[in-house]
């Protein structure tokens, strides 16, 4: 299958488009956005208060991104990463800072729609400055077909009262061998961390989902959510680390996996308080679907399989 | 006489080594609001689990037909397609889902509009479009939401499991209108229920106790006998007793 740039960047676009990103603010003058296709970079758009510096580099990009001081940013900065090959690899490195008082929602779209044989590895740092909030989150969207390596690794360090929200998200298509690390040391004096992770694993998929929140700042607080629907012959392990290292920190682990058919999941919430002043909890679920969710959308008329798609969709949005 | 749309006869159900259903005839004609009375335990909603095709109420003997169909064979879904609707005692609920998302199941041809009324017929604002089908609400919305839902469905047959339950007594005229409506064109419903009140409001009752039908007759005389030998419950063993009028 050949692609020229013209190609990749509309179908990677409209792919964006397509499931839940909004393409229309690529293209636009008043948003900031990076459209990258393996290692070319198809587009970049900075704004005044927005500094991207990106490079290609053998197999993917690295790209410096900078939110500066004070600068609020009313429309999502759209990062669109994608590869519409079968085999390959693409490594992602970016540098990430949020400037004091700043204010910015990233949406990152990873889109291999025809991935079989596919290396997508992301080595992230993101600092979040004084005051500021940072939203970070990333869609991927995969073929029905194959298997993808994904391997996101996130570094985030947030100073005094920043604000860090992070949402994974792998529903759409095979998620392949998934192995994420998010790892958030919130030194900030009362920053918070909120971070989401959803995935949908299918066929043999292999989804490893490990959340490190340490919260190392005075009254920082966090709340880590993972939700991971399994069926077929698939397996999933979510790995939930917060720790409690000063005084008023607070903290909740939360995990929720659905398994269907042959599916095998695992849940290990672990707690660590090494303050005395410090709180954390965490809870964890592993379950079926009960019957009578399934059956009672089966006498609306839905077979089995569009009942467990339907309620799945709702456990993962 | 007008031929059942819904034909039970001499169906017996086991369910983890005990008989649940014992030998339960029942009829539901076109245009029918058909109520089955009894106590809590009587059976009742093993029955409507019957009917609906519920694996774990799989009849060992007896036949259902519906239309001259018979149902054994086919699946929840496939009974759904013929025209067959359930509303649940205790309907689940669903993370993630709206009202709006829950109520599109009903139909593909279902608008904004057509929910909107629906909810009204079961007095809930048009606001509840955007709640989720989860835990926040609470069981007598989730049970109003329900029936919204199998209104808009227009079943040939609606089995309504305790509709009244969770629904306040002030409520229970608009609730029953809204049966009538369901029943109209030829279609039926059958009402499962622990409230005499309720089974008086249908055109005929069915009484049922430890797993069979012990009575059927008009509602008024299904009511009198259930009120008289129910209420308290007189025997634990009532021998099938007749036809009332």
């Amino acid at each position: 299958m050949a692609f020229d740039a013209a190609s990749e960047y509309t179908t990677l676009v409209s792919i964006a488009s397509e499931t839940g990103g909004q393409g229309a603010s690529v293209g636009s003058a008043d948003a900031v956005y990076v459209v990258v296709h393996a290692n070319k970079i198809l587009a970049s758009h900075p704004l005044p208060g927005v500094t991207i510096d990106a490079t290609e580099k053998e197999d993917g990009i690295e790209a410096f991104i900078t939110v500066d001081d004070g600068v609020v940013l009313s429309k999502q900065v759209h990062l669109c990463f994608g590869h519409l090959g079968t085999e390959g690899r693409q490594v992602i490195t970016s540098h990430v800072s949020i400037g004091a008082r700043a204010r910015a929602t990233f949406l990152a779209h990873c889109i291999f729609p025809n991935a079989v044989e596919f290396l997508h590895a992301m080595e992230g740092d993101i600092v979040v400055g004084e005051g500021a909030e940072f939203t970070y989150n990333e869609v991927h969207v995969h073929g029905p077909e194959g298997r993808i390596s994904v391997k996101p690794v996130s570094r985030v360090v947030l100073h005094d009262r920043a604000l860090y929200r992070g949402d994974f998200t792998l529903v759409e298509g095979r998620v392949g061998d998934l192995d994420i690390l998010i790892d958030v040391d919130a030194r900030g004096v009362g920053s918070r961390v909120e971070l989401t992770s959803k995935v949908y694993g299918k066929d043999d998929d292999q989804c490893r989902v490990q959340d490190f929140v340490r919260l190392n700042g005075a009254g920082s607080t966090a709340l880590v959510k993972a939700k991971v629907v399994l069926r077929d012959a698939s397996s999933g392990l979510f790995h939930g680390l917060v720790e409690g290292a000063a005084a008023g920190a607070r903290g909740h682990v939360d995990c929720t996996e659905v398994i269907q058919g042959a599916a095998k999941a695992e849940a290990s919430p672990v707690v660590r308080v090494t303050h005395p002043e410090a709180e954390v909890t965490h809870e964890a679920a592993i379950g079926r679907i009960a019957d009578d969710k399934i059956e009672g959308l089966m006498a609306k008329g839905l077979d089995e399989a569009q009942a467990v798609d339907v309620i799945v969709s709702g456990l993962l949005r | 006489m007008t031929h059942a749309l819904l034909f039970v006869e001499d169906v017996h159900v086991e369910k983890d080594g005990s008989s649940i259903l014992r030998g339960v005839t029942l009829q539901v004609r076109p245009g029918e609001i058909v109520g089955v009375l009894g106590r809590n335990g009587a059976g009742k909603s093993s029955l409507a689990y019957s009917i609906m095709g519920i694996g774990r109420y799989r009849p060992s003997r007896g036949q259902i037909r519906f239309d001259g169909e018979d149902l054994l064979p086919l699946s929840v879904t496939d009974r759904a397609r013929r025209g067959i609707s359930l509303a649940w005692q205790h309907p689940a609920r669903y993370e993630g889902i709206s009202v709006r998302d829950y109520l599109r199941l009903s139909s593909q041809r279902v608008t904004e509009g057509m929910m909107e009324d629906a909810l009204s017929r079961v007095m809930l604002d048009p606001p509840y479009l955007d709640r989720m089908v989860d835990k926040s609400l609470s069981g007598g919305e989730r049970k109003r939401i329900e029936l919204a839902s199998i209104f808009l469905m227009h079943p040939r047959l609606s089995v309504l499991d305790e509709p009244d339950s969770g629904v306040d007594l002030l409520a229970l005229g608009e609730i029953m209108t809204l049966f009538r409506t369901l029943s109209e064109g030829g279609n039926a419903v059958l009402i499962i229920t622990h409230r005499e009140d309720v089974a008086a409001a249908c055109d005929r009752s069915y009484l049922m106790c430890g797993g069979r039908m012990i009575l059927e007759g008009s509602a008024e005389a299904v009511k009198r006998y259930f009120l008289s030998q129910c209420s308290p419950c007189t025997e634990l063993e009532p021998e099938i007793v007749k036809e009332v009028c």
